[in-house]
């Protein structure tokens, strides 16, 4: 859709509609978040440790034993797991559903989840839905007028303020065309600014080539692409719940059996991470669809200033061999834009539904992750060394509340079909 | 254009921004220009009325937060009340925005369907905003109500209740005649529309998974059996 055709003051006023709506939706996704990552809880405490032994009968959700003839549990409709009768919620003797299920189908109602299901059975094309039209629209038409001024090297000293308060918006240049080419989201970077010199080049590299024509060639992508996966406008999701608990019910105690990777020099030797290869990375992903979801913790160890990322499981992944129907996907991990940063999981082997429970510790100062974001892509591995995207998702790392607790549990993220350059996108 | 009440909007929206509230809703209001969309939405939200014409600029919302209480399919209410968000958008119904409000249909839980008692043409016009609905909106049959508005000008009607209820009922939807203007039927309309989402949404996740988008509500119970054998433990 396009504005083009609106004068100047209407698109201002247009925008600022949209402005406001990002208000209502920033409210709405932090409500969703606490949501899930509630039920999140929920489901850990009930899940079933993996120290049990498994042939031993017992209730999914709160572990007691169940007899083999009395209080012998029945199968949940939802999950298959065998729940005593404690445990249900819901009428009748056929009508029930275990606690977890229960509030499983409880958050898809009241995060919205249902009715991103049904619009994307209807606009399956859409790439994201969880943006919504007014979303994107802004995204395209926010300006941020100073860019065009500021020359992209040596960074200057921009002054944060100058940046942040919408008010200066009010001196955007109307939309022409050329304008248009250095859209970035402006709400979506208050939070990413940083004083830090890497990090104002960031926000200032634009890219000229047309939409479009993106993914084939270019090397370094531009911020308005890493907003369109922001974490702003994304919250996780629900989807397969109801085929899909019985794995994910496992890794209550994840911890016991994470494999402890550090990042390391894998860069530097490693054989596809420079920026040339993103973009055949991206001629390979375009062939794949990109569906499901990635689950990550989020941590911020003060005691070690490490950063804690766990790996926790993938679900609802594309099949990378689609011909074959075969998947083996690993994730890969990116503080960006630090290009030494990566690190990586084991790969799964047949599997849509990995999962990982591997943690990553990765060193910095805690004050240094502001404008950092964190970015996880998916990749199956192919045969040759042949590696195929999957989905990504970028976390920006400084608005975590590393203090609040809640946000360090699991929390399962929508897999975003677009893919940046490892480094934020640097031009070589 | 009126700082009057975008400063009125302002403080609305301060008392209303934090997240204590259990259901999002997002209503969309469409319909011609002039047939009184933005009055409706705002004797709605403030109980007020507005004489003067101000032709909305493309798109625009209300936002109002109501109880709201869940009741049973056989009617009777279970009791339990919930906070509801609601976000009302309002569209330009000038053709020069055409494009940019039927892109917002997208992201709408229900739409209030409006036109002007006093205006045949609007009312002829509430066919094409069915087919720009069924084009744009998430889904192929989304929750409609008709509102035929105005009510209050009887001398200058010219659209017939058994008319509008005829179209009404040929698509299946409920039909409202209000007064944005008297405040009459304004709030029934609302809360229709908003009752059909909340049992919409049930409906939506109580379907089996797997199954196609084609509403057949019949639940097969008989599905719960084979599961018996696979017995997670
Ligand atoms: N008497 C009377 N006048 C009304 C009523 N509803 C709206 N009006 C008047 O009709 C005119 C148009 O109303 P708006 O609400 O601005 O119309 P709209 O549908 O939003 O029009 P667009 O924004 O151009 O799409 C205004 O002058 C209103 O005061 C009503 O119920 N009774
Ligand atoms: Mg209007
Ligand atoms: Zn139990
Ligand atoms: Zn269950």
């Amino acid at each position: 859709m396009d504005l083009s055709l609106l004068q100047a003051l209407e698109k201002e006023i247009i925008l600022e509609v949209l402005r406001r709506d990002k208000q209502l939706r920033i409210i709405e996704e932090d409500r969703i978040r606490r949501m899930k990552c509630e039920l999140q809880e929920l489901r850990r405490r009930g899940a079933k440790s993996l120290a049990r032994q498994y042939g031993e009968r017992t209730c999914a959700r709160c572990q007691r034993p169940l007899g083999k003839f009395w209080n012998s549990g029945a199968v949940c409709r939802g999950c298959s797991h065998r729940i005593c009768s404690k445990c249900r919620v819901g009428v009748g003797a056929a009508n029930w559903k275990c606690t977890v299920c229960h509030a499983y189908r409880d958050v898809k109602i009241r995060s919205g989840d249902w009715f991103l299901e049904e619009k994307g059975k209807k606009f399956p094309a859409i790439t994201d839905k969880y943006e919504t039209v007014g979303e994107t629209l802004l995204k395209t038409y926010n300006v941020l007028s100073h860019i065009s001024v500021v020359p992209p090297t040596p960074p200057p000293q921009l002054d944060y303020q100058f940046l942040s308060r919408s008010g200066d918006l009010k001196h955007a240049q109307p939309f022409t065309k050329s304008v248009e080419n250095l859209m970035v989201s402006f709400t979506s970077h208050i939070k990413k600014i940083s004083t830090s010199q890497n990090d104002v080049r960031d926000l200032l590299r634009v890219n000229n080539s047309p939409r479009g024509i993106k993914y084939s060639n270019q090397k370094s992508l531009s911020d308005t692409d890493i907003n369109k996966c922001g974490i702003l406008c994304k919250v996780p999701s629900l989807p397969n719940l109801f085929k899909k608990n019985k794995d994910s019910d496992q890794e209550g105690s994840s911890t016991g059996a994470e494999e402890e990777t550090s990042f390391s020099s894998e860069y530097s030797g490693g054989r596809r991470s420079s920026n040339s290869s993103v973009s055949t990375e991206c001629g390979l992903f375009e062939s794949v669809s990109v569906a499901g979801e990635l689950e990550l913790a989020i941590a911020y160890n003060a005691n070690s200033s490490c950063l804690e990322i766990t790996v926790g499981a993938c679900r609802g992944l594309t099949h990378g061999d689609t011909k074959k129907r075969k998947c083996h996907p690993y994730v890969k991990l990116y503080v960006l834009p630090e290009k030494s940063s990566k690190m990586k999981t084991t790969v799964k082997k047949n599997a849509t539904d990995p999962v990982y429970n591997e943690i990553f510790k990765y060193q910095i100062d805690r004050n240094l992750l502001f404008g950092k974001r964190l970015q996880a892509t998916v990749w199956h591995a192919g045969t040759l060394k042949r590696k195929v995207f999957l989905g990504h998702v970028l976390v920006p790392l400084d608005g975590w509340r590393y203090e609040d607790k809640s946000s360090q549990c699991f929390t399962w993220y929508p897999l975003c079909p677009k893919i940046e350059s490892p480094d934020g996108g640097t031009v070589e | 254009m009126s700082t009057f009440f975008e400063t009125l909007q302002f403080i609305v929206a301060i008392t209303m921004t934090d997240g204590d509230y259990d259901y999002l809703i997002k209503l969309l209001a469409l319909g011609d220009s002039g047939v009184g969309k933005t009055t409706f939405l705002y004797r709605y939200t403030d109980n007020k009325f507005n004489p003067k014409f101000i032709t909305t600029v493309g798109i625009d919302f209300r936002e109002k937060r109501v109880m709201y209480t869940a009741s049973n399919p056989n009617g009777t209410t279970t009791g339990k009340t919930f906070k509801v968000h609601l976000q009302l958008w309002d569209t330009a119904g000038q053709e020069r925005f055409r494009s940019l409000t039927t892109a917002f249909f997208r992201d709408a839980m229900g739409f209030l369907l409006m036109f002007d008692l006093t205006s045949q043409q609007s009312f002829l016009n509430v066919r094409n905003w069915m087919s720009q609905l069924q084009a744009n909106a998430y889904c192929e049959n989304p929750d409609i109500v008709l509102v035929g508005n105005k009510a209050d000008l009887a001398d200058q009607r010219e659209v017939q209740e058994k008319q509008a209820k005829e179209l009404a009922d040929k698509y299946g939807i409920p039909y409202f005649e209000t007064s944005a203007a008297t405040g009459a039927e304004v709030d029934k309309a609302v809360i229709t529309l908003l009752d059909l989402v909340m049992k919409r949404m049930e409906q939506c996740v109580d379907k089996p998974p797997a199954e196609p988008a084609s509403g057949n509500g019949a639940t097969k119970l008989g599905n719960a059996q084979p599961n018996e054998r696979k017995c997670a433990c």
